[in-house]
């Protein structure tokens, strides 16, 4: 009966320590640059949620002009497109697994549709792989952190709204300059551990080849068939990413509410 | 008889939820003349708050008319008198209409001096020294110029009352609206409160006041309007409404409040 760990197996992945180093860096960057696309995506999806663009609004008007109660007018009348393909990608990429989607980026768009150049940066990363693993999961995160900015966005009490509204500041300045300046201090805590998620979350892309951490256990496994301790240094390397950012957000999360003047 | 120059006209408002089924206001007729100090009373449920805030439109009525400085603000475009489509800029009108809430909803994120000169430079473009030393004046009428650079949380609720009032002044507003201003108060708050009011009033300010206070109803309203039901029951002079009330839901609201 074999042990579950044996030392001495460490000693023979030592060689490929560079691959788990490499890894490392596809990580932080896919994750770096992940949050990037999902941050801008994000705003544009939310942007367009709250939007009140309504093109068919004269369609609930009546004759002299004042907004009817009911009717099918009223009903188109209150469509607001934007929002509807918001909601709609938002619902969609929430409710299907990103190794789904990863796939269907990786195969389908940039297989079929698009081609990608084939070069590689750093010595190491190739960007027909990198690249579809950064849109798969910035589309996927954009989706989630819309949700958190949303969120963050409604829990400011609606009486701030009624305040500058009533002082006559129009819909986009209440936005500018009450609404964000407080969202984004609820907010902020809360990209910051999707970044965390991602970095966890982008192990996934391995299935197309992305250099990342879990692809340096594949490889190791393929050359010494040792599977255990590569997938222990793998775990802890992870663990060390994570932990200590995680750790740093609750810091400045802290940090932040002691500043809260409310 | 003294002539009369009508701010707001309200004809037949109404404010339904689920196509009729509630009716927050069924059809309140009410017209508001220029200083005066116009005093909504009425049991909780009445339609007074949802009356006040459909003034400027914070509640979307769902039938009637709101005819504020000669347009009908409830429309959302109207024929001009060439027959051209126009947009009803609700925007402009609020700036028109200054409002106090029960919550008084400062922006905490703000000064008190940043929250009464954002609206001013930021909507009518007034150039910032200007607002400020105007902010400034306004500050020292209630009393709290020294507060200038505190931020809303290290006020208390009557101070935070007085700065929200002010802060719609700064607007230079026709008519403030003000919805139930003292009942988040400490009673001992209540007073500082009612003395700037009181003070806008003798100025000469329109004012439509939502209020539980029937002191300052009886002493400072020149008009009492008495809503229950989403309906507009009675309306009179303090003197009218107190002494000799009419309707029974009235006779019935004041005994127990009185």
């Amino acid at each position: 009966m074999n042990n579950f760990v044996q030392i001495e197996n460490f000693g023979r992945i030592a060689p490929y320590a560079e691959l788990f180093v490499q890894g490392i860096i596809v990580t932080v960057m896919l994750s770096v640059c992940t949050v990037a696309i999902g941050f801008v995506l994000a705003i544009i999806l939310s942007a367009m949620r709250m939007s009140n663009f309504c093109p068919f609004a004269f369609l609930g008007l009546d004759k002299e002009g004042h907004q009817r109660e009911r009717g099918l007018g009223v009903a188109i009348g209150k469509f607001n497109p934007l929002a509807f393909l918001a909601t709609a990608y938002v619902e969609i990429l929430r409710s299907t697994p990103v190794i789904v989607q990863v796939a269907i980026i990786y195969y389908g768009v940039f297989g079929a549709l698009f081609e990608l150049p084939s070069f590689t940066f750093f010595g190491f990363i190739k960007f027909d792989r990198f690249f579809p693993g950064v849109v798969a999961l910035g589309m996927n995160s954009g989706a989630y952190l819309c949700e958190i900015m949303r969120s963050g966005i409604q829990s400011i009490d609606g009486g701030q709204t009624e305040a500058a509204r009533s002082l006559g500041m129009s819909w986009f300045q209440n936005m500018k300059y009450i609404i964000m300046p407080q969202a984004i201090k609820n907010i902020l805590p809360a990209i910051a551990n999707e970044f965390v998620v991602i970095i966890k979350e982008s192990a996934i892309t391995y299935t197309i080849g992305v250099q990342d951490i879990m692809s340096a256990v594949n490889a190791v496994r393929g050359a010494t068939f040792i599977i255990i301790e590569p997938l222990l240094v793998a775990t802890a390397i992870y663990f060390c990413l994570c932990f200590p950012t995680s750790k740093l957000i609750a810091h400045f999360e802290r940090r932040m509410s002691r500043g809260d003047k409310r | 008889m003294e002539t009369r120059d009508k701010i707001i006209q309200v004809t037949d408002l109404e404010k339904h939820y689920n196509f009729g089924a509630i009716k927050a206001l069924d059809g309140v007729t009410a017209e508001i003349d220029k200083g005066d100090v116009v005093v909504v009373i009425g049991p909780s449920g009445s339609g007074k708050s949802t009356f006040l805030r459909s003034l400027n439109l914070l509640e979307e009525p769902t039938g009637g008319a709101i005819i504020f400085d000669g347009v009908d603000i409830t429309k959302k475009k109207y024929k001009d008198e060439n027959g051209k489509w126009v947009k009803v800029n609700m925007d402009l009108h609020r700036q028109k209409m200054g409002m106090v809430f029960q919550h008084f909803n400062l922006f905490p994120h703000k000064t008190i001096m940043e929250n009464m000169i954002l609206a001013p430079v930021k909507v009518k473009k007034v150039p910032e020294e200007e607002a400020k030393k105007k902010a400034l004046e306004l500050l020292k009428r209630v009393g709290l110029e020294d507060r200038a650079d505190a931020y809303p949380i290290q006020l208390s609720g009557g101070q935070k009352q007085r700065i929200a009032i002010v802060r719609a002044l700064m607007m230079e507003p026709e008519v403030m609206l003000f919805d139930e201003p003292t009942s988040a108060l400490d009673p001992e708050m209540v007073g500082e409160v009612l003395d700037v009011m009181k003070q806008l009033a003798d100025e000469g300010m329109t004012m439509v006041v939502v209020t539980h206070e029937m002191g300052f109803a009886r002493e400072v309203g020149n008009r009492v309007l008495f809503m229950a039901d989403g309906k507009l029951l009675e309306q009179g002079t303090p003197e009218d409404i107190f002494e000799k009330p009419q309707h029974p839901r009235l006779q019935e609201f004041l005994s127990k409040v009185l």
